[in-house]
C-alpha cells in the first residue's frame, strides 16, 4: 500500500485575475505531522478549501487514498475519514458543548428521520455510546466540566478545543487544522500543540496550516512553504528555516 | 412544558386577551370566541410549521402561503366540489382523508421542489425565493381557472368533512348557539395541533432535531463533518410545508369555500408575527402566539371604538396594524425571544 494519503497534481484555482493557488504537485505521507506556511494571501486557506471540496478548483487532481475527489462534496471528503477546521471556529453557538460533540459523533445513519421518529431501541444504545465516547474527548481536553453550556457562552480558547475535539471524537484518520492556535493564549497554545502531538503519534495524518513559526518549527516533521499560490519549498523544519526563497518570500527580496 | 415564570406569565397574558373578548363585548362573546379560536387553532398550526423551518432549522421562509394553499387546493379538488364561474360540479372523488393525505403530502412534495434551487441560498437569499414562488403559485393558480376556478374560487366541498363530524360536537354548538361547522373545524385544528407537537417533540429531542440546529447554527461546520446539510435541510422543508398543507385545509373547510384571495402573502406575514410572538424555536410557543394575535384582529373594532368614535372600516384596519405592530415592538423590547423562546436561543439574527 502507498505510504501517500494526499495526492495533488496541477491545482489551479484563481479569482479574477489573481491566482490564488497554483500546485503542481504535492503528496502527503502518512502519519506524518506537515504544516503549511506562508505569508499572508499565500492560499493557504484557498488549498485548504480545494482539498476538502469547500471550493471548487479551475484544474488539477486531488485523490484521497488514491480516490479522485476533485469533484466531491465537503461532506463525502469527510466520510472518507478527513477531517477539517477552520480559521474562524466554527462551533454550533446555540447547542450546548455536549450537543456538539455527539451531534459529530453521531453517524448519518444514527441521524435519519425514520429512525428519530420510530426510536429504536439500537438508537438509544448508539446515542449511550458517543455520549460516553464524547465525555471522554471532553475530558482529555480539558472541558468536560462545560459540557451542559452553550457552546457561545465558551471561551476563544475553549471553542478552539471544542472544535478540535468535534473533530476527533468520529476517529478521523486525517486532520485537516486551520489555525489551530490563531488567537490563543501561550499557555493554551502550548496544550493545543501538545493535543496535536499527540494525535500524531496515535497515527493520524495531520494537516496544519499555521501563522506561529516557532510552534511549527518544533512539531512539524515536514514543513510545505507557499508564497502567491506556489510552493516555494517542501522540507523538514531545519532546511525550510534556513532556505533562501522562503525568508525572501516572508522578508522580501534584497533587490526591491 | 414546565411551569416556570416564563409560561405563567404567558398563560396569563393569553387569559387575559380572552377575558378582553368578554370586556369589548355586550352581546354574543361566546360565538366571537370561538371564531377566533378556530383562526387561532389552524393559524397557529401554521405557525408551527413555520417554527420546523425558521427556529429549529434556520431557513428563512416567506412562501408560507403556497404551502397553505397547494395542500389545500389538492385535498379540495380531489372531493366532491363545485368550481369556477359556471360552478362546474364534480361530484366524485376520494374519501376525504385520502384526498388530505395526499394534499399533506403535495405541500410537502412543493417543499421539495422549490427547496431544490432555492436550498443552497442563505438567509434572505433563500427569503426572497420562497415569496417570489409563492406569488408565482398564487398566479398560476388564480389563471388556471379551468382546474383551480380562478378568482371565482371552489365551493360545496364542505360536506366531505363535515359528514364525518360527531354527535358531541352538534350536541355542544346547538346548546351554546353556535355554528356546529365551524366547532368541528375548531376541534379538528385543535386536535392536529396536540398531534403535530407530540410529534415534533419526539423529533426535535431526537439527533435528527439535533442535526437540524446544527444544520441552524453552522452549516459549513456540519457539512465538514460529512454530513449532507442540503438534504437535512429538504426534510425540514418538506416537513414544516406538511403541516402548513394541513392547517390550508383546515383554513378553507372553516371558510367552506376557497379562494385565490386566501393565499396572499399577508397570509404568511400574519403566520411570522404569531411565530415571533409565540417565540421562535419554541414548540408551545405558537399556540399561544396565535390566540394572543387572533384576539387583537378579532377585537379591533371594538379597540378602535374606544379611540376613535364610530370608527369606519378603513380606522378599523389602521388600528389593527398599528396594535399589531405596537406588541411585536413591545416584544422585540421587553422579550426579544418570544413569549415561550429561549433567552439563549434567541433566533432573530439570521446568517
Amino acid at each position: 500500500m502507498s505510504n501517500k494519503y494526499l495526492e495533488v497534481t496541477n491545482l489551479k484555482k484563481s479569482f479574477g485575475g489573481l491566482k490564488a493557488v497554483d500546485v503542481q504537485s504535492l503528496n502527503l505521507n502518512r502519519n506524518e505531522l506537515t504544516s503549511i506556511i506562508g505569508p499572508n494571501g499565500a492560499g493557504k486557506t484557498t488549498f485548504f478549501d480545494l482539498i476538502s471540496g469547500f471550493q471548487d478548483s479551475d484544474e488539477g487532481k486531488v485523490f484521497l487514498n488514491k480516490k479522485n475527489i476533485t469533484k466531491s462534496q465537503p461532506y463525502s471528503i469527510a466520510r472518507l475519514g478527513m477531517i477539517r477546521t477552520f480559521q474562524l471556529t466554527k462551533v454550533f453557538d446555540r447547542m450546548t458543548v455536549l450537543e456538539n460533540m455527539m451531534f459529530s459523533a453521531s453517524s448519518v445513519n444514527n441521524d435519519s428521520f425514520m429512525k428519530s421518529l420510530i426510536r429504536l431501541p439500537s438508537q438509544k444504545t448508539t446515542e449511550k455510546n458517543i455520549k460516553e465516547k464524547s465525555f471522554e474527548i471532553m475530558k482529555d481536553l480539558n472541558i468536560d466540566h462545560m459540557a451542559n453550556s452553550y457552546a457561545r457562552e465558551l471561551s476563544g480558547g475553549q471553542k478552539k478545543l471544542l472544535e478540535l475535539g468535534r473533530s476527533i471524537v468520529n476517529d478521523p484518520s486525517i486532520l485537516l487544522l486551520d489555525e489551530p492556535l490563531a488567537g490563543v493564549n501561550p499557555k493554551l497554545a502550548e496544550e493545543i500543540l501538545q493535543i496535536i502531538l499527540n494525535l500524531s503519534e496515535k497515527g493520524i495524518s495531520i494537516l496544519m496550516v499555521e501563522h506561529n513559526i516557532e510552534a511549527v518549527m518544533k512539531i512539524s516533521q515536514r514543513v510545505v512553504v507557499l508564497a502567491e499560490g506556489m510552493v516555494i519549498a517542501d522540507d523538514i523544519p531545519e532546511n525550510v528555516r534556513t532556505d533562501e526563497k522562503v525568508i525572501e518570500a516572508y522578508l522580501g527580496s534584497e533587490n526591491e | 412544558m414546565k411551569f416556570t415564570f416564563k409560561s405563567s406569565f404567558t398563560i396569563l397574558l393569553t387569559i387575559s386577551s380572552i377575558f378582553l373578548v368578554f370586556l369589548l363585548n355586550e352581546e354574543g362573546e361566546i360565538p366571537i370566541l370561538f371564531n377566533l379560536l378556530t383562526f387561532a387553532g389552524i393559524y397557529g398550526l401554521a405557525a408551527i410549521g413555520l417554527n420546523v423551518h425558521f427556529g429549529l432549522t434556520g431557513l428563512l421562509n416567506f412562501g408560507h402561503a403556497a404551502f397553505m394553499g397547494l395542500g389545500a387546493y389538492v385535498t379540495v379538488l380531489l372531493i366532491p366540489h363545485a368550481a369556477g364561474r359556471e360552478g362546474v360540479v364534480v361530484t366524485t372523488g376520494l374519501p376525504f382523508f385520502l384526498a388530505l393525505l395526499i394534499g399533506i403530502i403535495s405541500a410537502a412534495l412543493f417543499g421539495l421542489l422549490l427547496g431544490l434551487p432555492a436550498i443552497r441560498l442563505r438567509g434572505d437569499y433563500l427569503a426572497i425565493v420562497t415569496i417570489a414562488a409563492a406569488e408565482i403559485f398564487r398566479l398560476l393558480v388564480r389563471d388556471l381557472e379551468s382546474v383551480t376556478g380562478g378568482v371565482y374560487g371552489i365551493i360545496n366541498f364542505s360536506n366531505s368533512l363535515q359528514q364525518y363530524r360527531s354527535g358531541f360536537i352538534d350536541n355542544f354548538a346547538s346548546s351554546n348557539e353556535l355554528n356546529p361547522s365551524q366547532i368541528w373545524i375548531a376541534f379538528l385544528s385543535w386536535t392536529s395541533i396536540i398531534l403535530v407537537l407530540l410529534l415534533l417533540r419526539r423529533l426535535t429531542n431526537s439527533p435528527w432535531g439535533r442535526a437540524l440546529r446544527a444544520v441552524r447554527e453552522d452549516e459549513d461546520a456540519v457539512r465538514a463533518l460529512g454530513k449532507n446539510a442540503v438534504w437535512l435541510k429538504l426534510q425540514s422543508f418538506m416537513l414544516g410545508a406538511g403541516i402548513a398543507g394541513l392547517s390550508g385545509v383546515l383554513l378553507a373547510f372553516n371558510y367552506g369555500t376557497i379562494q385565490v384571495s386566501t393565499f396572499v402573502p399577508i397570509l404568511t406575514f400574519y403566520v411570522w408575527a404569531i411565530m415571533i410572538l409565540g417565540g421562535v424555536g419554541s414548540l408551545t410557543g405558537p399556540i399561544f402566539g396565535s390566540i394572543i394575535f387572533w384576539v387583537i384582529i378579532s377585537e379591533t373594532t371594538g379597540i378602535a371604538q374606544l379611540i376613535f368614535e364610530n370608527a369606519n372600516g378603513q380606522q378599523i384596519a389602521g388600528v389593527r396594524f398599528v396594535l399589531v405592530g405596537l406588541l411585536i415592538m413591545l416584544l422585540m423590547i421587553f422579550r426579544p425571544s418570544g413569549l415561550m423562546g429561549k433567552k439563549e436561543e434567541l433566533l432573530l439574527d439570521v446568517k
